[in-house]
């Protein structure tokens, strides 16, 4: 991609980021400063693209603010009521169910600190929705509610958390950060947690299985220095947990606040700087969220295109919808989201609390795997009229059964399974010995693994059915299987853990006291069948029309070739959130094999009646 | 045809091609498309100015018997709600303005079969005597044809008797989609696209300068935008009389296409068409940025994906109101407006001449 820099100053930043370098505080001031409002939208849009391809996420969601009731009174809050006050509520949990339906998918719940609710009555709120809907997951209390349960119930955060997560807690909102600045809290957020706190319970959040967003609140009277150190500051905690899904940066609404900023509202140049600035600083989040309630419609639409790959949801059906009789609000809402991602050129992805695809808009998908052993087929795509969108796996395999996307590399396992509706092409991701990203690391010898408990990633099935087979079949020992989520901390529980992709690469790197024997489960097959290990294949559906299909693999073909020449140019974009240097990269990629052979095929037999003979 | 192909012509002052102009506005991404649009604003506008004009917008009737499917604003003779003001108050309307630091009257109404020639004439007359400081921006091509029909004139006769008492420019509104197809659907009475550009042509001839407006996002096809822009591009070829394009999107509230066309285009759209048009119409000097259809967060975006002018300060709806205060806080909100978008606002008369900067 050509940009055409009118603020010549962007330059540097921009060769840095095709080096796979992370950008400074003055890299991220000098993006707040630039006027040259398109080329950081380009710089935005491409990072962007290089983590979730075209797509743009979207939720259909409900937001629930239990009471009003407030023991707080923060200068900036025009929301909260002291009991009695006029306007004041509380709602019962009857109250909050009677507000949802089946159909939504998440639940947002935040709502202010009211002085006599118990312990109960909060955990009874998640308890209940998660019963009476078990579809819908919830997303509730903010960190600054959290903060308050701990000191009120003489809780620690951890025991607050943990009984959440039982009762159904899935994740927790970002709100509360406001800006991380002790001069700015001092004048507007006194009575607010401090980011000390803030980060701290997220931290533990995370550390239990909760994955979290965060926020920042910005167009008050915060200084751009005190913006880019809020994000450095999450992009710090971030490389720590690894628990945060999405980022949201809040625009400053005065309201009968009694705040008032330099202007009444924040530029729409602004609004779109926030999000592509974040985009390009927190590399290391997933994802940039633009929360349309806040930003407008309009606004937000455009910043799908400045680095967010998220627009919520329909959470304000009665804003967002235009009353038009008969079709529900809820069906209205999703159709105005769905035109509006779809006008801005990208793919609308109906979505869970995780960011897991439900359902895809759109068609002529190419899907893609998202770890580094597959940039030598995907780097620089690009197929005529076709969007990419990357997904771990399992889900790609998932979303190509249901007819969702045409083409792309899948877990080997899932072409199994969809056999009759997909065609296999001539490409693989294979590997002869060592793959250095399909691991098994363990306190015991794998003979020593009868009864143990083994976490395996839900990430993929292939790899998880190769461990199997070698343990049962090879080693002829029973183990203990338990699924778990990424981002995952601490494997503590488990006897054993099988990590793929980038995550084992990296873990391959460090240095990992709790696990004495690690196991490369490719050169385990290798000295067992003397064949190479197909982990992923290339497949396009069957129905795909003859010519798209020849487009396709004409493109694909070329794409290979073009990359393996230039790989020691093209692996330097690909080093963010990878541990190893670009030989040690080039190394790892040329270990595997992209072209589908006689010995290739020969191991797919094998591995199908290997695991048609498995429990 | 690829995209890099005609990057290369527009940025060598090549003219596009209108299959080369589709290609664009169906395959190029939106900030591609903005780049390139900003490059072609700097070339034709290397000023950092963003120009904008003091303005009100008020309408004098809205009585209309054309019957637009697209048109919430209209009333039938006789129906509840019609309204039509004499020419007297129509002066004393514009003298307020003019008190307020208006400089250009954008007047358009209903095509109203109960009002003569005579009315315009006498309202075009008394403005430009009574009025010296204020510029008439008055009648669409719409109500140009009415007033013919009415007082069984040519067009040209029209236009002379409005030149004569002193009207200089055309508001140029009226345009939709300048396809026959189209405003057949959507506007069944009214004058066809050809007749549109044959007024604006006459108009032109005798020394008219008029601003071309486009509204889309109903039913038109992307083809349909490329022959607008063509259409526009060729008379303006011939005449050189047009001064400005102004685009804006359909809203479907309370109008009988709403149940055809539930959602209005999105933001992106606008951005597209903005950006397309600055790139196609490359002998057009400015295109506008139509912060009131559009939203003053959406006009601000504009001002980088290829508009050069933000329009009017439309103080309409507060001349009643505490009358100066508010107009003084519309007027300094625009000027705001363009200052944060990282543009240095001017602001100029209807004829796009710089009267005032504001650094
Ligand atoms: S804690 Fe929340 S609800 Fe309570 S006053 Fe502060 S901002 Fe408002
Ligand atoms: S001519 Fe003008 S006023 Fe009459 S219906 Fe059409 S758009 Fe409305």
């Amino acid at each position: 991609m050509e940009i055409l820099f009118r603020d010549k100053s962007l330059i540097p930043i921009w060769n840095k980021l095709l080096n796979g370098e992370r950008l400074t505080f003055d890299d991220g001031l000098a993006l707040f400063r630039t006027n040259d409002l398109i080329s950081l939208g380009k710089m935005a849009n491409w990072f962007s693209y290089q983590k979730s391809g075209d797509a743009v996420y979207f939720v259909l969601n409900r937001k629930i603010e239990h009471t009003n009731i407030c023991v707080l009174s923060c200068k900036f809050c025009d929301f909260a009521k002291k009991k009695g006050e006029p306007g004041a509520y509380e709602m019962t949990t009857e109250e909050i169910l009677s507000k949802l339906s089946s159909g939504i998918r998440e639940v947002h719940i935040t709502g202010a600190m009211p002085p006599d609710w118990k312990w109960e009555r909060y955990l009874d709120i998640v308890q209940s929705i998660n019963d009476k809907f078990p579809e819908i997951d919830i997303k509730a209390y903010t960190a600054v509610e959290i903060d308050f349960f701990h000191k009120k119930f003489k809780k620690s955060i951890e025991e607050i958390l943990i009984e959440l997560k039982n009762a159904g807690l899935k994740t927790m909102p970002g709100g509360g950060a406001e800006i991380f600045s002790e001069r700015v809290r001092r004048l507007l957020f006194n009575q607010k947690i401090g980011e000390k706190s803030w980060l701290e319970i997220h931290k533990t959040a995370h550390r239990l299985g909760i994955p979290s967003n965060a926020t920042m609140l910005y167009g008050h009277i915060e200084t751009l220095e005190e913006r880019v150190k809020h994000l450095i500051k999450l992009r710090e905690a971030q490389d720590e947990t690894g628990g945060f899904l999405t980022f949201i940066p809040l625009a400053f609404q005065p309201g009968d606040t009694g705040i008032k900023p330099k202007n009444n509202f924040t530029s729409a140049i602004d609004d779109l700087k926030t999000i592509a600035v974040s985009r390009l600083m927190l590399d290391n989040f997933p994802h940039i969220k633009a929360y349309w309630v806040m930003l407008t419609e309009e606004v937000a639409a455009i910043a799908l295109n400045f680095g967010a790959d998220d627009i919520d949801g329909t959470v304000g059906e009665e804003h967002i919808a235009h009353d038009a009789g008969a079709i529900s609000p809820m069906k209205l809402a999703q159709d105005r989201i769905i035109k509006i991602i779809k006008e801005a050129g990208k793919i609308a992805v109906e979505r869970d609390v995780f960011y897991n695809p439900l359902k895809i808009y759109g068609r002529n998908i190419i899907g893609k795997i998202p770890y580094l052993n597959s940039i030598p087929i995907y780097h620089n795509l690009k197929i005529d009229s076709y969007f990419t969108l990357p997904l771990f796996p399992h889900r790609l395999g998932e979303m190509m059964s249901n007819g969702y996307i045409d083409a792309g590399l899948i877990s080997l396992v899932d072409y199994l399974n969809n056999k009759e509706k997909l065609n296999l092409s001539r490409w693989c991701l294979s590997s002869r010995e060592k793959v250095q990203s399909v691991l098994l690391f363990s306190k015991y010898k794998l003979e020593e693994l009868e009864n143990k408990k083994i976490g395996i990633t839900d990430e993929t099935s292939t790899s998880v059915k190769l461990l199997k087979v070698i343990l049962e079949k090879k080693y002829k020992i029973n183990a203990l299987f338990e699924e778990f989520h990424q981002p995952k901390i601490s494997f503590q529980e488990f006897d054993a853990v099988l990590l793929i992709g980038d995550n084992a690469l990296n873990k391959y790197k460090a240095q990992n006291p709790e696990f004495n024997y690690k196991f490369d489960l490719a050169e385990e097959w290798f000295q067992w069948q003397n064949l190479p290990f197909v982990f992923a294949v290339w497949v396009e559906r069957k129905d795909l029309l003859p010519n798209l299909s020849d487009d396709i693999i004409k493109t694909v073909e070329l794409n290979i070739q073009k990359n393996f020449d230039e790989l020691s140019a093209i692996v330097k974009q690909y080093r963010f959130g990878v541990k190893l240097t670009d030989e040690e990269i080039i190394e790892y990629l040329k270990g595997f094999n992209y072209k589908i052979g006689d010995e290739e095929l020969s191991a797919i037999r094998k591995f199908e009646e290997l695991i048609r003979e498995t429990k | 045809m690829n995209f890099e192909e005609i990057k290369y012509k527009v940025i060598n002052n090549i003219r596009i091609k209108p299959e080369e102009g589709l290609f664009l506005l169906q395959k190029a991404p939106i900030l591609e498309l903005g780049e390139l649009a900003a490059f072609v604003r700097e070339v034709k506008n290397p000023s950092p100015y963003v120009t904008f004009v003091v303005d009100t917008n008020p309408n004098y009737t809205n009585i209309c018997t054309i019957d637009c499917i697209f048109c919430a604003f209209y009333r039938h003779p006789g129906e509840e709600g019609e309204y039509t003001y004499s020419v007297d108050e129509l002066i004393q309307k514009f003298r307020e303005s003019a008190a307020m630091g208006v400089t250009t009257i954008l007047l358009q109404g209903g095509v109203n079969p109960n009002l003569s020639l005579d009315y315009y004439i006498e309202l075009v007359n008394r403005t430009t005597k009574e009025l010296p400081d204020i510029h008439p921006h008055f009648f669409s091509v719409s109500e140009i044809v009415g007033m013919a029909e009415v007082s069984r004139l040519s067009i040209e006769e029209v236009l002379r008797k409005l030149w004569d008492a002193g009207l200089r420019t055309l508001p140029g509104g009226g345009a939709e989609i300048l396809s026959n197809r189209i405003k057949k659907k959507i506007s069944n009475k009214k004058e066809t696209a050809d007749q549109w550009l044959d007024v604006m042509r006459t108009a032109h001839k005798i020394g008219y300068k008029s601003t071309a407006t486009m509204m889309y996002g109903h039913i038109e096809k992307d083809e349909d935008i490329i022959e607008h822009l063509e259409s526009l591009r060729k008379l303006q070829d011939e005449t050189g009389g047009f001064t400005a394009f102004i685009p804006w999107s359909f809203k479907p509230g309370n109008t009988p296409l709403e149940k055809i066309i539930p959602h209005y285009a999105s933001s992106t759209r606008y951005l597209q068409i903005i950006a397309l048009s600055r790139i196609y119409l490359d002998n057009f000097a400015h295109i506008q940025a139509s912060w009131f259809s559009e939203g003053k967060k959406i006009g601000q975006i504009a001002l980088h994906f290829g508009a050069d002018d933000f329009g009017g300060t439309l103080l309409e709806e507060n001349v009643h109101a505490a009358a100066n205060y508010v107009s003084k806080t519309n007027t300094d909100e625009v000027i705001n407006l363009i200052k944060e978008a990282g543009f240095i606002p001017a602001q100029r008369t209807t004829l796009y001449q710089i009267i005032k900067i504001f650094e």
